[in-house]
């Protein structure tokens, strides 16, 4: 039993979060938000180079062959920055479905980015930007280029992730042989371990300000009412770290747990955001209620991906028929 | 990262196993907050000894095994799982034993670790004074050393001190330096409560045994060989002391996973099976538990590549105390009106509800906890 992560893993993730720390900055994301593309080609690309597109991405196709344990951590550190696009998806989701085709070598040279349809999608996520879509069609999995979908764009909340209805014609999809809940389980832990990177970073943004801003005389986050409420948050986000963490041993190992333990880590750290989110703009007061405050980058990405790849009852039920048996009447 | 056993870790699980199968006892002992209850969980603990299972994370000098956490952590999922008694040694053994073994001088770890090994000495703490809570750098009782210098006199009062009704030692920190505020000037002092001068009175608590008590010294003396750790270093050597008890010692996960085990089979039992309200907030709990558990492992698997555990362990203790009342308070909802009877056959629930109030308060409240987590892990500035 060892219940941790190499010194590689770890300083693999440190080195990421260096150089979003520098190269992407709230200021890049708001550029991001400016001009309305949910994507920023440069970080992209740049990802490319580091190897963490093709983390999970066998060899043989440009990758570095890992699995979602040398992968979990460098998701936490993209969700810490808010990458655009859809990141953790072509990370996992798309390097695990498309596996040996032709896109493959695309997700590691970061050429090819993949966007998801796979948990009943009204409006697909990132598919403006996005090179293929996987969709689920009636159980099973299809691959489609974005180029050839019809697209009809819709505002969503957070501008890092654009959303669009989409339309294709049938001939133009290719099955894919994987297994749905595989890929669904999948984007549930990516997404969890983006969730957890959310939530550090909210609350890191809110001790900053608790740091800084003065009433009565002395910080704010001298009360303890302040320190409590924050206290009480990042005490949501340590309980959910391990879960995401041995979802992914799970998950990479094929444990019989996998569904329960992936339900597990979603419906933990969609609570963790939804508390880190909520906390840090109480913390900040009027101020985080403006468009202007950095907070409101993080906060609408935890608000879209909390519902995404399974809302929390999904995720409920399903660690509730793992543990206490199927409900008799369904 | 590999969350499967290893050969040798499935073994020790084994033996473990075996031996509690063939010696905890069939039926629950009396609570050890009753006279009865003490001597026979004392009797309990000099059998867990002499399996050598007392306290298996100590050096096997001292009647332990040399297990390292992981170790120590299958051991107590086996010691829950399997029913056996609650540890009435628990204050000696899991929280100044290890203070002992790290500061304690080689005379004092001879002295004191083998009889509290195997509960011929049951130890209580005497931290808390009446003006002394959760301000426990306020601390008055006074120790002042005899004019020849070998003993300390000491005087006072402290309040709260568990197992203090029948045990045979105790431990607190004493003002040394009588000029000293706060944190300084305090030094730890280990006494025999039978020592002339020592008043023990008992305070029935909520479920109205006598679990805890006053001390009161009067004049009492005792060699100042029984110093631990350097005079005037009674702060940090107490501080060590609580970390080890909110840390990982005092609560393992296992207690909560099969306190939660208990509340799903209780949930099969006598549940509604269509009370999806219920359903879920078993299904939370459940995953609070094992969230419990992960996170304990992580923190073990973190000690033995070297790290260290600081005021993450307030973490810790606010988790497993909100987390247990919570079972509890569940567990009562579903005995509905069972959960008023205090001798039926749901006992050990009613009595576990009552019990589960104390952990948000104990071992220094949920809201202290809050302070040094916002302080010390958020660094948020000090009021």
């Amino acid at each position: 039993m060892q219940f941790s992560f190499t010194p590689d893993q770890r300083e693999f993730a440190a080195g990421l979060r260096e150089m979003l720390e520098r190269e992407f900055t709230a200021s890049h994301l708001r550029a991001v938000w400016d001009e309305h593309s949910g994507h920023d080609s440069a970080l992209w690309l740049r990802l490319a180079d580091m190897g963490v597109l093709g983390m999970m991405v066998p060899e043989a196709d440009g990758g570095l062959g890992g699995d979602f344990i040398d992968t979990i951590l460098l998701i936490e550190e993209l969700g810490r920055a808010a990458a655009p696009g859809p990141v953790f998806e072509t990370m996992t989701v798309g390097a695990l479905a498309l596996t040996g085709s032709r896109w493959a070598p695309g997700i590691a040279d970061g050429s090819v980015a993949v966007t998801t349809a796979l948990t009943g999608e009204r409006y697909v996520p990132h598919a403006a930007s996005s090179t293929v879509l996987l969709a689920a069609v009636g159980g099973e999995v299809r691959a489609i280029e974005c180029a050839d979908l019809g697209q009809a764009t819709v505002d969503g909340i957070d501008r890092g992730r654009r959303l669009s209805a989409v339309g294709w014609a049938a001939d133009r999809a290719v099955d894919i042989d994987v297994d749905i809940e595989f890929l669904v389980d999948a984007g549930a832990l990516a997404s969890a371990a983006y969730l957890l990177g959310l939530s550090s970073r909210m609350l890191a943004i809110a001790g900053d300000y608790a740091r800084d801003r003065r009433q009565f005389g002395q910080p704010i986050g001298s009360f303890q009412a302040v320190k409590h409420l924050m206290a009480d948050a990042l005490l949501q986000v340590e309980f959910a770290r391990p879960a995401i963490s041995r979802a992914a041993w799970s998950h990479a190992t094929d444990q019989l747990s996998r569904a329960r333990d992936v339900s597990m880590a979603k419906s933990l750290a969609s609570d963790a955001a939804q508390k880190a989110a909520r906390s840090a703009l109480q913390v900040h007061g009027a101020i985080g209620y403006t468009w202007e405050c950095d907070l409101q980058l993080y906060m609408k990405k935890a608000w879209a991906l909390i519902p995404a790849w399974g809302s929390a009852s999904f995720h409920r039920r399903r660690v509730a028929d793992a543990v206490l048996g199927p409900r008799l009447n369904g | 990262m590999d969350l499967t056993e290893t050969a040798g870790e499935q073994e020790f699980r084994a033996e473990a196993r075996a031996w509690l199968e063939a010696n905890v006892p069939p039926e629950p002992l009396p609570s050890f907050d009753t006279e009865e209850g003490f001597r026979l969980h004392r009797e309990w603990e000099a059998k867990l000894f002499e399996g050598r299972w007392s306290a298996v994370s100590w050096p096997i000098e001292y009647g332990g095994r040399g297990a390292d956490y992981l170790h120590w952590l299958i051991f107590e999922e086996e010691y829950w799982r399997s029913g056996a008694p609650g540890r009435v040694s628990q204050n000696g053994i899991f929280l100044l034993g290890p203070t002992i073994i790290e500061v304690g001088t080689e005379a004092q770890k001879a002295r004191y670790l083998p009889a509290m090994a195997s509960s011929a000495e049951v130890w209580a703490q005497a931290w808390s004074e009446p003006d002394a809570g959760s301000d426990m750098a306020s601390i008055r009782s006074r120790g002042t050393l005899s004019e020849d210098g070998t003993e300390w006199i000491l005087n006072g009062q402290k309040i709260w001190a568990s197992r203090a009704v029948w045990a045979d030692w105790c431990f607190g920190i004493f003002r040394t330096d009588p000029d000293s505020v706060r944190h300084k000037g305090l030094t730890f002092i280990l006494i025999p409560l039978d020592s002339p001068g020592v008043t023990v009175r008992p305070i029935a608590q909520l479920d109205g045994d006598t679990g805890f008590a006053e001390i009161f010294f009067d004049d009492v003396r005792v060699p100042v060989e029984n110093t631990l750790g350097g005079v005037g270093q009674g702060w940090g050597v107490a501080m060590a002391t609580a970390g080890f008890e909110r840390g990982v010692s005092l609560r393992s996960p296992a207690r909560f996973n099969v306190a939660v085990e208990r509340l799903i089979k209780l949930w099969v039992d006598i549940g509604d099976p269509d009370d999806d309200t219920m359903r879920d907030a078993v299904t939370d709990l459940w995953m609070q538990a094992e969230g419990y558990r992960l996170h304990t492992y992580m923190t073990v698997t973190k000690l033995l590549e070297g790290g260290s555990v600081g005021s993450e362990s307030s973490i810790n203790k606010i988790f497993w105390s909100e987390m247990d009342l919570r079972a509890h308070e569940l567990a009562m909802q579903l005995l509905g009106p069972d959960a008023e009877r205090m001798d039926g056959p749901y006992e050990s629930w009613v009595d576990g509800f009552l019990f589960s109030l104390s952990g948000p308060i104990y071992a220094g409240t949920n809201e202290i906890q809050r302070n040094i987590i916002a302080d010390r892990v958020l660094n948020l500035p000090r009021a």
